[in-house]
């Protein structure tokens, strides 16, 4: 069931986010559901499973802004540490931080 | 009774500015447009193809874009850079929306105004940003439109001057000519063709000196009127210059334009800007009544002139404490009675220089009209032709008129009224006993601020006398509306209708508006009796000139008085 109750005890920052979206509750939840079906979180681990890092940087890099604007804060944590590793275009195994992101996601579909 | 409901709406709609927003993810989408479609209009892009065909069509309504940074088919960097480097699109300010510290600083270095990252602060910080960008946008669009002449969208005279201070910077150690441009007997354009001809043909102008100056380098104003400014690399000929200026000026007219162009080559950059195109006006000046020359250069003998007129500047503050000036009379003589009348005079100043002997009125009166010093040298002559009228009147028993010279400039005064209030009232004198003559052409530029100086002082007691009538531009309604008590007849008229093939209509047509205005007429530069009789019977009230006297000291003048 989403709502703000539950956006809290998951563990968004909810205030933060509702001051960005004017206090308006139906369009902050409204946000919430459009930013957990974007495409970019299957475009990241098909870059980095491709070995195009600079496509992961990119999609790494877009979901960080729009986690950060809605203030997803267990989502946004493994990504920005993600964003940071693509910057850099670090080799390294991403699959760790990759689950984090995919599990946290599941977390807060589960909502709905 | 009207049904109003049909009426169309007549309240115009405030409009709202435009701005474009790119921004392919959703979320941030959504945020920006509530935080900004309460006050400005929103036009979407989600990729860069759909922000390049955005700006092209919205080109003249854009204030603003917002412009993410990462998008699916293009780096935002990339549009950055293309809006910046587009002369129609640069005007429109960018504000990059970024995730990261190290896209702003790159943005801000390519030319965005400033940017939002993510998370986006507080709304009515974004809001601020961008109004404040819009505003800086604009107000630097209202800078550049006051650097713009209206008309040919060339820099104004100005701006132009510490452009072409700039272009110094650019090119130390380069040969740079000064030129001015003036297009020949601009005055006729306008009256054979029209005022809009005459403004294509400057426009046509303006656009050729910059395609010129687009191959050569180099920079364009328009100074005044029918005069231009360049500032170009050094060339050794202007020949072909001066006829590729002159054959698209007058492209389409029935009749050639003839342009003057005035060179001042190499100039000497210690010599203030100004001064290096008073030297290239000076050189244009020297063609002015030439038909075939189109192009002079500044040479030796203008440097010579422009030594003396530094000199007779460098001294006539001297001048004018020693009264080095001496104010001369020339009668006015009533010619309607069987013998004429002396009824006034009008004072005109003289030069008596320690060292040079008489300096002419015709060199230093323009002198120091262009230098600003007309002003202290005309209050002098009223000063001095005031007191006169008090000698004189305290001689008689009655006041001889004098009419002095008021010049536009001189009307541009705020403190005018009160100084010539002053004279009469110091000197005790009647406000009829001082006529002002103000030439034709005053009237014709700032037409409302001159009559209505010149009818407060009117509505004094001062006489106003319109001098040199028929030189200048104005319309016959103006004409019957102007604050005057007599015309003058511009000495041309004279000389033409008693030339050779002359004929003497145009003083009649004039003796006529002159009735029709209920006002006298004076007849200027009357030099042989014939002239005179040729006047009086046309009907001419007054008549001044070599055939009654040149112009006198006040001494030499008395002799009329008795």
């Amino acid at each position: 069931m989403l709502s703000i109750e539950t956006m809290r005890s998951w563990g968004a920052d909810v205030d933060e986010a509702l001051v960005r979206c004017l206090n308006n509750e139906s369009f902050y939840l409204m946000l919430v559901q459009k930013a957990v079906q974007d495409a970019n979180f299957d475009r990241l681990p098909e870059a980095v499973a491709a070995g195009d890092l600079d496509k992961a940087f990119e999609a790494a890099h877009a979901l960080k802004g729009v986690t950060a604007n809605l203030a997803l804060t267990p989502i946004l944590k493994p990504v920005q540490e993600i964003t940071e590793l693509l910057r850099a275009r670090t080799e390294t195994d991403y699959s760790p931080l990759l689950k984090e992101i995919s599990e946290q996601r599941e977390g807060l579909t589960a909502l709905f | 009774m009207n049904n109003r409901n049909d009426m169309p709406d007549l309240q115009e709609k405030k409009r709202r500015r435009r701005i474009l927003i790119v921004e392919d993810e959703f979320v941030n989408r959504e945020l920006l447009k509530v935080y900004l479609e309460g006050e400005y209009e929103l036009i979407i892009a989600e990729t860069g193809a759909q922000a390049m065909a955005a700006l092209r069509t919205q080109i003249d309504t854009l204030s603003l874009v917002l412009l993410d940074l990462n998008l699916p088919d293009m780096h935002g960097m990339d549009i950055l850079r293309e809006i910046k480097r587009d002369p129609e699109l640069n005007r429109i300010p960018v504000i990059v929306l970024t995730g990261d510290t190290e896209s702003e600083v790159e943005s801000l270095n390519t030319g965005a105004s400033d940017f939002i990252s993510k998370p986006y602060p507080r709304h009515e910080v974004i809001m601020a940003r961008v109004r404040r960008s819009i505003e800086l946008s604009e107000n630097r669009d209202l800078i550049r439109g006051t650097e713009l002449d209206q008309l040919t969208g060339l820099y104004n005279r100005e701006y132009f001057y510490r452009y072409a201070e700039q272009y110094d910077t650019f090119h130390r150690g380069e040969d740079t000519d000064a030129l001015v441009v003036d297009i020949s007997h601009f005055r006729l354009i306008n009256e054979r063709f029209g005022k809009a001809c005459a403004d294509e043909v400057l426009r046509r102008t303006g656009e050729a000196l910059l395609a010129a100056m687009k191959e050569s380098g180099g920079i364009v104003c328009r100074r005044e009127a029918d005069t231009f400014q360049v500032y170009c690399p050094h060339r050794e000929d202007y020949e072909a210059f001066a006829e590729e200026i002159a054959a698209a000026a007058g492209e389409g007219l029935k009749g050639r334009v003839r342009i003057r162009v005035g060179v001042y080559s190499r100039v000497d950059k210690t010599l203030e800007m100004e001064r290096r195109f008073d030297r290239a006006k000076s050189a244009a000046d020297t063609i002015r009544n030439s038909f075939s020359a189109s192009v002079a250069m500044y040479d030796d003998t203008l440097r010579e002139k422009e030594v003396e007129e530094e000199r007779l500047l460098d001294d006539f503050p001297e001048a004018l404490a020693q009264k080095q000036f001496a104010v001369y009379f020339q009668p006015k003589f009533d010619i309607r009675q069987s013998k004429p009348v002396l009824c006034g005079a009008e004072a005109l100043v003289r030069w008596k220089h320690p060292e040079k002997g008489m300096v002419s009125p015709g060199v230093f009166v323009p002198l120091f009209e262009r230098n600003g010093l007309v002003r202290d040298l005309d209050n002098y002559v009223w000063r001095e032709a005031a007191a006169q009228i008090r000698r004189w009147k305290d001689m008689l028993g009655h006041a001889v008129p004098v009419s002095v010279n008021v010049s536009r400039i001189d009307m541009l005064d705020p403190e005018l009224t009160d100084t010539l209030r002053g004279l009469v009232e110091e000197n005790g004198l009647d406000y009829g006993d001082l006529h002002l003559e103000i030439t034709e052409s005053a009237y014709t530029e700032d037409a409302k601020q001159i009559v209505s100086v010149v009818s407060g002082l009117r509505e004094l007691g001062f006489r106003i006398e319109m001098d040199d009538f028929g030189s200048g531009y104005s319309s016959l309604n103006m004409i019957s509306t102007l604050p005057i008590d007599a015309l003058k007849l511009d000495m041309m008229f004279i000389r033409t209708a008693f030339s050779e093939n002359g004929n003497t209509r145009m003083i009649e047509i004039t003796l006529d508006i002159s009735r029709a205005l209920n006002v006298p007429m004076i007849a200027e530069g009357v030099e042989t009796e014939e002239q005179m009789l040729a006047l009086k019977k046309m009907g001419c009230d007054i008549v001044q000139g070599y055939y009654f006297s040149k112009p006198v000291p006040a001494e030499e003048f008395e002799r009329f008085l008795i």
